[in-house]
């Protein structure tokens, strides 16, 4: 008898970035996606990630944004740990501290830094356009676009399927463990899963004779219910969403796209913390993660 | 608190034959249990107190929210009391693992897709007792007896999910039966079922009453409750609001009208003629039509 | 039924085999349903009541894989040639598994689906959703997530966005098998009114014979892909070794008078269906006995 919760779900509100056009928004978030992966300069997207947060307050999403932030810290500390000692990086590595039998690189922390950079500021920006926008909303602007209708529709569904599906997984492993299973270990896994997946081919199977049933996958005209303006200050949003990617590309072009992993330097005593830091909070995830698990 | 105060139920209790027709051992005792969702704030169970003997066949009744799922989902230790006891078999459930609840009490759920996953129905049939480390010569000879007794002897071999839903229903009920639970849960055992099937599982649940089992059966099928149910649990809001025989049940208006259920339509029938025939209410056509062919032939004494 | 309906669902000597099977669905369906006819269709699962009900809308077999013979005219064209989108605008179709038919983000979004796909206008749009929503009790549901609805809800959501295309045959599929008491009420009552009040036709699979033989005109039963029975539901439920033989029962109150009219007490009144028509005839005798 539990609701249907969308983990990443918009969150209500009338803020300048709520009202702003889905399709503005959208090509801010593909355009800082764009930038974050053309550089690995930890600064500038530390920076990126810091205009990002000013959205969040300007939007007034801190709670709900902040939780979601929270679920996604430990892979943010497993990158600094694990890149710290084997970089996703050209060798070769200048070591730079060493913590038992592990020596940590000076490339390894500059490129989970920036890995981390990376992830943050894409992730900031994705948040608030999902948490400002109405899916409906991004979908009808997308079909405008002449975004295929059955892609869109995909997209909206597979959004949808994912509180169902963990509903699913929730009432499947009840069912199992009224049988005696363990909850934890390979062999859970198929009990568990197997149901899951069979309900929902057999849910899109329904679902699909049912939207048939209604006219879709029909190749006429379409007409659409929702009905999203597109004001001046959508276009002038949505155009300096672009010149900044141009401007962000040129700069790069030119400047080796900001390379600093030669000049910021890591004192050991510093690195050793952060890692340490990492790594700790990293395992303390796991190992919270397990007891819950077992618990259940 | 309420419920054991409550007179109507008091009453029922002392009034009613059948409640005690078992006189087992305690298989089921829930006392002043209230659970609240605390993610969604609602209060699902409101102190509830009631107690099943073993042997007993209850049916647990009422609309959907009105907690039957949330009640029956404590006798295996899927939840958690917020507040008061569970004790099945004995055993209080807050200290217990559902996977070790699951020696005493077989917990069937409503959609046999959830729980049904293994290459063939014999597999899956072995599962349950395999992890409460039942040894493999005597799951193998419990699998023969649960084909037989459900008779799935056509389809052992066959993969769950390619035989009819009506015969995936029973094995899903199978799949608990092999592991020998002194009490069964069944969630809506025919729901959206056609008739035969429910008079299967109509038959099924009288022969485990003669192997002495306990049934816990949470059902909106009022014909299947009375023709298998010594007594009814009635659930409105979070609260038990009767517990008494089904003919009690049925007959009483005030509940009938509050929970927004209707009797099985001979039960209605009779109701309806009770001022002319003055017999207990139905549960069964052969029953009024005995009572109605007995009025019909010797002139009732009086009208009332 | 008034005799000047004319028929608008014809199925002549139909027959269907699913790709995967090599057993018939159905054989040799031959029948006639008239506008504004509310049919019942009862059968064990697997007689074939979902085979015939989708042939009625043409994804049988447009959408679903398998051999057809005969011929299925509705509404006066060729269903098994017509494009589904075609045969949208006259037939609505609502399955059993509610939340296997929503969708949408809202309620409203998902009644628009179907007007979306006819390329209905947004402000003829806006009017059809409203009163459809207003047909199913849904009235202010509109900004509402289809998938936080409760089972009844969802159902009448379904009807609601069949609805809105306007058709003239509502195709119920076991439309209340997964629904509490107050659901099943609701989603029966809704199509009784849809049929008594808009003239609709109703072809609905049920499991419930009592409540089949309170509002259907007409009664078809099926057993193994063919038409066993079809009459009112009083001819049909007359015939209880004929339903016993395949599974199934009459109502509880045509039950009673049969076993009376087979024991001692005998029963020459019309054979009742329904509780309300059991305890009148009932009643008379026993105000005659005790007199």
């Amino acid at each position: 008898m539990q609701g249907v919760a969308v983990p990443v779900s918009m969150v209500a509100g009338n803020s300048f970035i709520h009202r702003l056009n889905p399709i503005a928004k959208l090509v801010w978030v593909l355009a800082v996606l764009v930038i974050s992966f053309a550089t690995r300069n930890p600064l500038f997207l530390i920076a990126l990630s810091i205009v990002g947060l000013g959205l969040v307050t300007m939007a007034g999403i801190w709670r709900q944004f902040s939780r979601v932030m929270l679920i996604l810290l430990p892979v943010a500390t497993s990158l600094i740990v694990f890149q710290s000692v084997a970089p996703a990086f050209p060798q070769p590595w200048t070591p730079i501290a060493t913590i038992g039998p592990f020596t940590i690189y000076q490339e390894g922390i500059y490129s989970g830094l920036s890995l981390l950079a990376r992830a943050t500021s894409m992730t900031i920006f994705a948040l608030v356009m999902i948490m400002t926008t109405h899916p409906s909303d991004l979908f009808t602007s997308l079909s405008r676009l002449h975004v295929p209708y059955v892609l869109n529709f995909m997209l909206a569904m597979t959004l949808q399927l994912i509180p169902v599906l963990q509903r699913e997984i929730g009432v499947v492993m009840s069912a199992q463990k009224s049988r005696g299973m363990k909850s934890t270990g390979f062999g859970a896994v198929i009990p568990s899963f197997v149901p899951v997946f069979a309900g929902a081919i057999e849910r899109v199977q329904q679902l699909s004779i049912s939207l048939e049933s209604r006219a879709f996958g029909s190749s006429g005209h379409k007409t659409s219910y929702r009905q999203v303006a597109v004001r001046p200050v959508d276009w002038v949003v949505g155009i300096a969403g672009f010149a900044f990617l141009a401007v962000c590309i040129a700069v790069f072009l030119n400047t080796g796209a900001l390379d600093m992993s030669r000049t910021l330097i890591f004192p050991p005593a510093l690195a050793i913390v952060l890692v340490a830091a990492a790594a700790v909070l990293f395992v303390g995830f796991i190992a919270s993660a397990i007891w819950v698990v077992i618990r259940a | 608190m309420t419920a054991a105060a409550d007179p109507a139920q008091e009453l029922a209790r002392g009034a009613d034959p059948r409640s005690r027709r078992t006189g087992g051992d305690v298989a089921v005792d829930i006392s002043h249990l209230t659970y609240d969702y605390a993610r969604a704030g609602v209060r699902a169970l409101d102190d509830v107190s009631v107690q099943i003997r073993a042997g007993e066949i209850v049916g647990v009744v009422g609309q959907n929210g009105s907690g039957k799922t949330t009640l029956t989902k404590h006798l295996n230790g899927l939840l958690k009391p917020t507040s008061g006891r569970v004790a099945v078999a004995g055993v209080d459930t807050a200290g217990k693992r559902v996977q070790e609840l699951a020696a005493y009490v077989g917990y069937v759920f409503q959609n046999p897709n959830h729980q049904l996953f293994a290459s063939s129905v014999e597999v899956d049939l072995g599962f349950g007792p395999r992890n409460l480390g039942v040894p493999e010569d005597e799951i193998a000879e419990r699998v023969e007896q649960a084909i037989a007794f459900f008779g799935l002897e056509a389809v052992r071999g066959q993969h769950p999910y390619r035989i009819s839903f009506p015969m995936r229903k029973l094995v899903g009920i199978a799949a608990i039966y092999t592991m020998r639970p002194a009490i069964f849960v069944l969630d809506e055992p025919s729901t959206g079922q056609d008739h035969i099937t429910t008079r299967k599982i109509n038959e099924l649940i009288g022969r485990l009453r003669e192997e002495g089992s306990t049934v816990i059966c949470v059902s909106h099928d009022m014909q299947l409750l009375a023709d298998v149910a010594d007594r009814l649990l009635v659930m409105w809001n979070g609260r038990l609001i009767a517990d008494r025989p089904p003919r009690d049940v049925f007959a009483d208006r005030d509940v009938m009208a509050q929970t927004k259920l209707e009797p099985p339509q001979v039960t209605e029938i009779s109701l309806r003629l009770r001022s002319r025939t003055g017999a207990l209410p139905a549960l069964a056509v052969p029953e009024l039509a005995a009572t109605l062919e007995h009025a019909l032939a010797r002139p009732a004494s009086g009208g009332s | 039924m008034p005799s000047e309906r004319a028929p608008i669902i014809e199925f002549d000597r139909v027959s269907f085999q699913y790709a995967a099977s090599d057993a018939y669905a159905l054989q040799d369906i031959s029948l006639t349903i008239d506008e504004g006819e509310y049919v019942a269709i009862l059968g064990l699962n697997g007689a074939g009541k979902t085979t015939l009900e989708l042939c009625i809308n043409g994804i049988i077999p447009n959408m679903v894989m398998g051999d057809l013979e005969g011929e299925v005219r509705v509404a006066g064209v060729d269903a098994t040639d017509t494009p589904v989108r075609e045969m949208a605008k006259t037939v609505g179709i609502v399955f059993d598994n509610p939340e296997f038919q929503m969708s949408q983000m809202t309620v409203a979004e998902e009644v628009a689906l179907g007007l979306e796909n006819l390329g209905v206008p947004y402000e003829e749009m806006r009017g059809r959703i409203a009163d459809a929503l207003a047909m199913v009790d849904l009235v202010g549901f509109d900004e509402r997530m289809p998938l936080a609805l409760s089972g009844g809800q969802q159902q009448r959501l379904a009807i609601a966005a069949v609805l809105a295309m306007r058709p003239r045959i509502l195709v119920m599929d076991e439309p209340t098998s997964n629904l509490d008491p107050i659901g099943k009420q609701e989603v029966f009552e809704i199509a009784a009114r849809l049929n008594r009040d808009n003239g609709m036709t109703v072809v609905m699979a049920e499991h419930e014979v009592e409540v089949m033989a309170r509002y259907a005109d007409r009664v078809i039963v099926l057993d193994g892909g063919r038409i066993v029975a079809n009459g009112t539901p009083r001819e049909v439920f007359a015939q209880r070794e004929l339903l016993e033989r395949i599974g199934l029962r009459p109502p509880q109150a045509t039950e009673l008078a049969l076993w009376l009219r087979d024991g001692g007490a005998g029963w020459t009144d019309l054979l009742p269906v329904t509780a309300d028509d059991a305890v009148t005839a009932l009643e008379t005798r026993l105000a005659g006995v005790a007199r």
